[in-house]
């Protein structure tokens, strides 16, 4: 007798671990994407429609190209996290207005490559500190050291060792903002243990 | 909506639109200006950001008392979100693709602790392969 097929088996199998590789949290976001994308958000029959579709989308999407989950993952602190949006905003405009008088001020403008340490282990609130920390002008990210959670950014226009610190600062505001806005309650202990660490250091 | 509402909600847009292309232009003043890759990359990436940003938000203002059904408030948003989030990743690889190949000017740098960490790290190889030299040396020795 044959034995009852094995390849069908190994498929079910490999399905189901495919299954388990979906997050309905990131299915959600992609549904939002889908949303924006067919202007959804409008009372009509058709809207109701497209959150289905959408949501069908983004599961076969993670079937056919399964990820590792968002380990720590995160969690949206309402007041802090207007406040992280508001600050970076702020930064933005504040910087793109440094950087406009650096550009029309003549000479050669010096710059340094500072490392700046971070103070949580979680790798999101790495990639969202070097994220924002490029968008804001006036600084680029040049290099990132993971194991040592170190971040390397090239300031424009810091030549003096007043202004590496006062670069260096900046980051550190920043990597707070994010954390407290974005962080888990693991990420923002591990902060509060830094800063407390720190303040008695100085 | 009153026509003096419509009016100002085109004047806001009109300001918006008019200072993103102007920091556009600072970009391609400062991409022209800046003499090595890393400053560059500034304007590059920069100025641009926030005009883009300008420009999404002035369409958007004078997208709110118009139907259009090609593209709505929320496209504009998902272009906005994506810039922000593909244009670090494009710039990061840039600059250490640059800095790696040595194609940047370290006289205009005034400090870099890349420079630094990059060559502690070398030196902690050479070390280790000279160990091993040494190491090998003597297994031959004895042997």
């Amino acid at each position: 007798m044959i034995e009852p097929s094995p390849p069908k088996s190994i498929r079910a199998m490999g399905l189901r671990r495919r299954l388990g590789k979906i997050q309905i949290s990131v299915a959600l976001g992609m549904t939002l994407v889908w949303m924006l994308l067919f202007d959804a958000f409008q009372l009509r029959p058709e809207s109701l429609g497209l959150l289905l579709l959408g949501f069908l989308a983004s599961v076969a999407i993670m079937l056919v190209f399964p990820l590792p989950p968002i380990k720590p993952g995160f969690r949206f602190w309402p007041v802090q996290g207007v406040w992280m949006i508001v600050y970076i905003t702020w930064k933005m405009f504040v910087a793109s207005f440094q950087v406009t008088a650096q550009i029309f001020t003549p000479g050669t403008v010096h710059s340094s490559v500072i490392s700046v340490k971070q103070r949580t282990g979680s790798d999101l609130m790495l990639v969202c500190t070097a994220i924002v920390t490029t968008v804001i002008p006036g600084s680029v990210i040049v290099e990132v050291g993971q194991a040592e959670r170190e971040l390397f950014v090239h300031v424009l226009g810091a030549d003096t060792e007043e202004k590496v610190r006062n670069a260096e600062k900046d980051v550190r505001a920043l990597e707070e903002r994010l954390v407290r806005g974005l962080g888990t309650r693991a990420d923002i202990a591990e902060l509060e243990e830094a800063l407390a660490s720190g303040e008695e250091r100085v | 909506m009153s026509d003096t509402f419509v009016q100002a909600l085109d004047w806001i847009a009109v300001l918006c639109l008019l200072a993103g292309a102007l920091l556009t232009l600072v970009a391609g003043i400062g991409l022209v200006r800046f003499p090595d890759l890393l400053s560059r990359m500034h304007t590059a990436a920069k100025p641009q950001v926030l005009g883009l940003l300008l420009v999404l938000v002035g369409l958007a203002i004078r997208l709110i008392p118009v139907e259009t059904n090609v593209f709505n408030v929320g496209t504009l948003a998902l272009v906005g979100l994506f810039q922000i989030v593909t244009i670090p990743v494009a710039g990061h690889i840039a600059a250490r693709v640059g800095y790696r190949s040595g194609r940047i000017q370290h006289d205009l740098l005034v400090e870099d602790a890349l420079a630094d960490r990059i060559a502690e790290k070398e030196r902690a190889q050479e070390e280790a392969e000279r160990q091993e030299e040494r190491e090998q040396e003597r297994a031959e020795r004895t042997e």
